[in-house]
This record gives structure tokens, sequence and C-alpha cells, in this order.
């Protein structure tokens, strides 16, 4: 691909992630801005660009106002890149959609305000075809560059899709669960290195689930080896993982 | 083999001047409550009573990610840069798998990366004093002896000093670092015994031959409902295969730089217990996964494990480290209840 002319989008989320994109450094940002065209970035240059070669698209989809400008991005462009974890899973945000009492527990007396009506929480591919996405809170900008950098030599990137407990072998991480703590990394997509069991933190699954995970297993293994409670075993997987349960809405 | 004593006092001297000296030494230390192998830089770190590592000492031959060659416009580099190191401290079941892999790198395709790395390294083993709770390394493959290493060191009960057997020059040149002198034929005898010993003491066990086990295996392949329940909980993490000594399996991927003009050609180990393991191009944007369900692929591996590589390498491809089975959260890797299982049918 020569210079693609790409476009940043960005919906329901914290902006984190074009954070993150900003912290590889200037060197590597600036050198990766050699060789893509930024034709739009949010709402600094107007959304008229025309043809787009890849839209990176940040947030998840909340509300049913948005279907439309999602739909006009993707008509408009050849590849579309879901990045961050509110985009490609639903993110944190999903964590309302098994509730009904958000709106009044976050905002109180504003509860009702027109501005603040969402719906429930989904990836962006709920509402159009993505074609790959960059996973993680805040997305891996390793990862970022690694399908980028394929794209732009029309080769097809690998996405990990194995638990994150073998990047804890690989860094011979002592599991959590022999630490008598619990975790997540035993169906929780691989790609990150496995930072948080490497500081002795359990894994949250910020990269989303696996394609096939084993969420029977999980369950047993919190309760059997996490020493949870059946009902906290259940709901442990809420957290930003919420929409790719099997118990989804 | 000639066997030479050191007393402990010199043999702490002996350790000290190696790790003066330039090459670098790997060997077993402390990471919280387990071991690992590292980098060796002080005596007070050597942890000879630890009992298994998290990953097997074959991380100093074939990295779990390892450059290949990297490219340019000009053209490419290959990255074949051995290191020359000890790997000090190297229990037998290691010994056995570092065995393993050097005939399986050096058959067909000899694997230039590894053999390279290989002949770079000195291999000392050393006897087991504490025994890892999945162990079962004194009942699999009994008729295997491991060969390719250099050197043994067997500390003799009531901490008088160390036995060292020495099997090649590699295993001859250290002993002028230290204060060595030769073995008496009683202390020949006590290490002899306390190796023989320590066979008995695992906590698990294989009751059946090699030869009876790889033929019932084999003979199961087809009962679906009994891979199916074995698999039951697995997560398709790859754990198993990723601590294993004697899996060998990579992915090889080129990665750009962000000039997108230079890069890097790398392997990383892979594991057949993963979902994408076995899933392949088909051409045209088609693919095919040749190992779909867990089941299948559970199956493969206590196969890989107790019966496919038996003819090539004299015996099973499992040394009884238990690594698989501790490194296991749903603990259902451990292929001595799984044969044992299969045996009872
Ligand atoms: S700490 Fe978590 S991710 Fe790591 S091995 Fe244990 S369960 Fe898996
Ligand atoms: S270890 Fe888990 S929570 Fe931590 S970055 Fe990786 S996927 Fe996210
Ligand atoms: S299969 Fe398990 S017990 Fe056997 S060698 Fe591999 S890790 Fe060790
Ligand atoms: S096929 Fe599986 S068991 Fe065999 S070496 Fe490869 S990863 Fe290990
Ligand atoms: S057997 Fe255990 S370690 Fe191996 S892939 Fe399954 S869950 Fe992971």
């Amino acid at each position: 691909m020569s210079k693609p002319k790409v476009g940043f989008f960005d919906f329901a989320s914290c902006e984190g992630c074009q954070i993150e994109l900003t912290n590889f450094g200037d060197v590597a940002f600036l050198e990766l801005i050699n060789h893509i065209d930024i034709v739009e970035f949010r709402e600094a240059m107007s959304e008229k660009a025309g043809k787009l070669d890849i839209a990176f698209i940040e947030g998840s989809f909340t509300r049913e106002s948005d279907r439309k400008r999602l739909e006009e991005i993707r008509k408009r462009s050849a590849i579309v890149i879901a990045y961050g974890a509110c985009a490609a899973t639903g993110g944190i945000n999903a964590l309302k959609n098994h509730q009904h009492d958000y709106h009044e527990c976050v905002y109180g007396k504003d509860a009702k305000a027109p501005h603040l009506a969402s719906n429930i929480a989904l990836p962006i591919s709920a509402a159009i075809k993505v074609d790959y996405s960059v996973y993680g809170c805040p997305m891996s900008r390793d990862e970022f560059i690694r399908i980028v950098s394929h794209l732009l030599h029309d080769k097809q990137p690998i996405i990990p899709n194995h638990p994150v407990c073998m990047e804890c072998k690989l860094n011979e991480t002592i599991c959590r669960f022999h630490d008598g703590d619990h975790c997540l990394g035993v169906v929780a997509r691989a790609g990150c290195g496995a930072p948080c069991p490497k500081d002795g933190i359990p894994c949250e699954a910020c990269r989303g689930f696996v394609s096939t995970p084993n969420v029977d297993s999980l369950v047993k293994t919190l309760i059997n080896k996490g020493g949870m409670h059946s009902s906290r075993a259940w709901n442990k997987s809420r957290m930003f993982t919420n929409n790719q349960r099997g118990d989804v809405k | 083999m000639s066997s030479y004593f050191i007393t402990r006092a010199n043999f702490e001297k002996f350790i000290v001047k190696l790790i003066q000296a330039k090459k670098k030494i790997y060997a077993p230390v402390s990471k919280k409550q387990s071991f690992i192998f590292d980098e060796l830089t002080s005596f007070d770190d050597l942890r000879l009573d630890y009992d298994v590592t998290i990953l097997p000492p074959k991380k100093y031959i074939f990295p779990p990610r390892q450059g290949l060659l990297t490219f340019d416009k000009q053209g490419h580099n290959s990255l074949i840069a051995p290191e020359d190191k000890i790997l000090l401290g190297v229990h037998f079941y290691d010994l056995k798998a570092i065995d393993m892999l050097d005939n399986l790198f050096a058959a067909n395709n000899s694997d230039a990366n590894y053999l390279a790395n290989r002949a770079a390294t000195t291999i000392i083993g050393a006897n087991i004093q504490k025994i890892s709770k999945r162990a079962f390394w004194g009942s699999v493959g009994k008729d295997v002896r491991p060969h390719g290493y250099d050197g043994f060191i067997i500390k003799l009960d009531g901490g008088e000093g160390y036995v060292y057997e020495c099997y090649t020059d590699k295993g001859s040149a250290l002993l002028k670092s230290g204060d060595f002198s030769n073995a008496s034929p009683a202390q020949i005898a006590a290490s002899m015994d306390i190796n023989e010993r320590v066979l008995k003491q695992c906590p698990e066990k294989l009751n059946h031959s090699s030869k009876e086990i790889a033929t019932k295996v084999r003979s199961t392949f087809k009962e679906k409902q009994l891979w199916e329940e074995l698999a039951d909980d697995c997560f398709s993490c790859g754990s198993c295969n990723t601590v294993c000594p004697t899996c060998y399996c990579f992915d090889v991927q080129d990665n750009w730089n962000v000039d997108q003009v230079s890069g890097r050609r790398e392997r990383t180990w892979d594991a057949c217990m993963t979902e994408d393991f076995a899933k392949i191009s088909l051409g045209g944007g088609h693919e095919e996964n040749f190992r779909e369900s867990k089941a299948q692929r559970f199956r493969h591996r206590i196969m890989r494990k107790s019966t496919y590589l038996n003819e090539t390498l004299g015996g099973p491809a499992c040394v009884g480290c238990g690594r698989c089975s501790s490194a296991c959260t749903a603990d259902i890797a451990d292929p001595a209840k799984a044969i044992n299982r299969i045996m009872e049918l």
C-alpha cells in the first residue's frame, strides 16, 4: 500500500488509546506518520475527506444515533480497524450492560438529562464490519504498529488467539493461583506480554476473551483454586468481557 | 569418564572462579517460592537444592524468542551468534530432554541456529537434592540414558563435598578452575548410590513399560469420549507445551521496523494445544484447522509424549519432569495421570 489515506474517529471512550498512540515516543510516531497520510483526525478536520484507505475507530457503539456515522465511515473506508478495548469488544463500557440503574448511580439527579441517554455499550462490529481489532485497555501500541506495518506491505497481520497464561510461562511468572490469588488470564487473549501477573496482580482480560474461551472451566477454577464464592466467580468476567460472555443479551 | 572430588569450601571457590571467567554461567536460582535458570553472578544465588525450574534450561539453546535474521534494502544478515556459556546444575531429566532435542534438531533439515548454540554450550548436570511435587522421572522411559552432557556434580551426603564426573573435553576444561583430587572408590560408590536412590522417590509413577504404554495409548485414538473427558477443562493455553523440555515447535514471523524498509525475522516457541496451532491457509482467503477441538489437541499432545516419537528417540518424548502438571491451571495436563487412567481401561 503506498502512503494510505487514514482517518481517526472516536466514539464512547476515554480517549486513552489516542494518548497511547502518542506514547510511542516522538521518533517512532513521527516515523510512522511518514508512511501514512492522516486526512481526518476527530473533529480537527471535517469528516468530508472522501475515500479512506484505513479508518481507525476508537470507542464503543452505545447510541443508536451513532450508527449512521459509523455506516458512513464504513462506506468510504477500504479497511476499518477498531482500536482499543471499547471499540474491539465494548470494553469496560459494557460493564453497565447487565445493570438497570447505572444512570441514577452515576449521574444522580441529572440522570434524565437527554445528552446522557445511551443504550448498552457494544463493539463497533455490532454496527459495521470491522476488518481488524487492536485489543487492550489501553490498546497495545506494539500491536497497533505491527498491524499497520503489515497492512502497508499488503500482509495479513497475525493476532494472538491463545490465553495470557502462555506469556506468564514465557516470563517465568509465578501464577496468581499459586500465590493464593485469582486470575482471568486463562481465557484472556494474549499479546500484551502478561504485564499484570508479572507485577503480581490478576489479569482482568482487558484484551477480551480468546475466540473459544472455556468459561465453565474458568468458573470452576475461580471457585476451586481462587477461593471465590460461586456467584462472584460467575460474575468475575464482567469487567472487560461482559459482551463476550455466554449470557450476553 | 573420570571422577574427581572437591571439598565444600573449594567448591565455592571453584564456582566463584567460573563466575569471574569470561564465559556466562546459567544455573538454578530462586524466584519467590519457585526456581528458574538465570545468569549466575554470585555463588550465594546458586541453588543446587532446587526441585524443578519453571522453564527448562533448553531456553538457552533454543530461546523462546530468537532472531533469525535482519533484513533491509540491501539484503539480509544472519543472526547466528552463539554465546559461549556453561549450563550448570541441570537435572538428569533435563539432560535427557536436551539429548532428545539434539537428535530432533540435527535430523532431516538440520537446524543451524540450534546446533550453533548447542556447540557453544558446556552442560554440567547435578544430582537431584529435592523432588518436585509432580515428578515422575523415576518411572518414565527408564532404559533411556542421557548422553551429550559434559560433566555431572553429585553432592555427597553429610556435606563433605562433591564428586565431579567428567565426560568430555569441555567437562575436563573446568578442572583447572578448581582444587580437584581423584575421587576415591568409596566416594564414587556413594555418588552412584545417591543417583540410584533418588529414582525411587518420585511422588508420581507410571506403572507400565514405555512399550506397553505406547501400544495401549495408540489404540485409544478413536475413543472420542475418553479424550473429550480428559480435555473438558482445557483452556487451550499451551502452558503445558511452553514449559516442556522436549517440545520443539516454533513459529516464524517477519516484522518490519517503523521505517518500513528494514526488519527482523524471528522464531518463537509455538504450542500445539492452542486453538490456532493447526490453522493453515488453503489459499484464496480460505483456512482450515486440522485439530479443531480441544479433545483432538489434548490427544495429540499425549500421543506425542507417549507414542509418536518413541521410534525416533528410542523412548517416549516425555522425561517426567512434571512441569506441565504444575503449569496447568486446570490441572489436567499431567501425562502420568492421563496415561495411568488410559492403562486401566
Ligand atoms: S497468572 Fe493468570 S495468566 Fe498467568 S498463568 Fe496464572 S492464570 Fe494464567
Ligand atoms: S495481563 Fe490481562 S489485564 Fe493485563 S494487559 Fe494483559 S490482558 Fe490486559
Ligand atoms: S510432558 Fe510434562 S512431564 Fe513430560 S517432559 Fe513435558 S513437561 Fe515434563
Ligand atoms: S507438536 Fe506439540 S507436543 Fe509436539 S513438540 Fe510441538 S508443541 Fe510440543
Ligand atoms: S492441558 Fe492445561 S496447560 Fe495444557 S493447554 Fe490445556 S489448560 Fe493449558
